[in-house]
């Protein structure tokens, strides 16, 4: 029994079961850090546009996984 | 009691309380294999040196976090809370819509039983390999929990509240187990992994704002709003899901 590679496949899975919902969640959080860098929305639209987009990408990570058992 | 009770200690309790139950009750089906297959004795040395270690690493790593400054903490936090609160959402939504199967601990238990039963050799090293199964059990589950406690602890300075939490948790679900003596099969696992990702996914939210310098609506209150919003969401697409998925069944 390999007790560390157990450990260390059970903490990548617990942050990358599903990759496209991990770095589309990164990628929404560096989306509105840039666009609060430029100046272009206030810092309280910034939270809204932030979970608008974490509601949007849980959306898509969940229709895409019907769709791919759907075709099973 | 002050403000902050309703609005941040107790969802943060609350949260690594109900996400200790699930993870709790799912090495505790592999403690009951390991237990009634080779006997106690290993069952119990695995479990707690399993607990000892994760204790460990909450009081090496809790701590430390302390000396990131708080904006940076927060962001990284938020992140990860983020992705690993979304991904239970996920899970349990799929779950509820019946596109994934549920957790079925009456069948992780049988099958781990046949695994303990299969195998051979000296009672000593039979002993040894059940212990290990018990440790191992415990450790991965409990890497989950150790997770949720120094994410949340440290987001806010709630480490000792989030760990008693857990604790609590563990008490609770390993008391109830050694009086019923049977896998925990009628704890709503989902139903509680659908409630964390709920409060994870809000404090994810809530944190990676604060590190980004988002200036909340009635500050740690948004807190309560961002759960209401994830909740209704994760209602929203169980039903949306369950009615794509049974069209194509159908």
């Amino acid at each position: 029994m390999n007790i560390i590679g157990d450990v260390l496949k059970e903490l990548g899975k617990m942050f990358v079961a599903d990759l496209r919902l991990t770095l589309a969640t990164l990628f929404s959080v560096v989306l509105v850090a840039a666009i609060m860098q430029q100046g272009w929305v206030d810092a309280a639209i910034a939270g809204l546009l932030l979970t608008l987009l974490c509601i949007a990408v849980l959306a898509e990570a969940i229709l895409r996984e019907v769709k791919k058992r759907k075709h099973r | 009691m002050p403000p902050e009770f309703w609005t941040i200690m107790f969802p943060a309790i609350t949260a690594t309380f109900l996400a200790s139950i699930v993870e709790v009750v799912e090495a505790f089906t592999i403690v009951l294999a390991v237990g009634t297959t080779r006997g106690w004795k290993p069952a119990i040395a695995g479990t707690a040196a399993a607990l000892g270690l994760l204790g460990l690493v909450v009081l090496i790593l809790g701590p430390t976090l302390q000396y990131i400054p708080i904006r940076y903490l927060q962001l990284f936090v938020g992140v990860l809370l983020l992705i690993f609160g979304m991904g239970w959402l996920r899970k349990a939504v799929l779950r509820s819509a019946g596109v994934l199967p549920m957790h079925d601990e009456t069948a992780a238990f049988t099958k781990e039983t046949a695994g303990l039963q299969s195998q051979s050799g000296a009672p000593n090293t039979l002993q040894w390999i059940a212990g290990i199964a018990a440790f191992k059990a415990v450790l991965l589950e409990g890497l989950e929990v150790v997770f949720i406690v120094i994410a949340i602890g440290a987001g806010k300075g709630l480490l000792w509240e989030a760990s008693l939490g857990a604790l609590a948790a563990c008490l609770l679900v390993l008391g109830v187990g050694a009086v019923i003596h049977k896998p925990l099969a009628r704890v709503p696992e989902n139903t509680l992994k659908f409630g964390v990702g709920v409060m994870l996914s809000s404090f994810g939210v809530f944190w990676a704002g604060e590190g980004l310098g988002v200036e909340w609506p009635g500050a740690d209150l948004m807190l309560i709003v961002l759960s209401a919003v994830f909740l209704l969401v994760g209602m929203l697409l169980v039903r949306i899901a369950s009615s794509k998925f049974r069209k194509v069944a159908a």
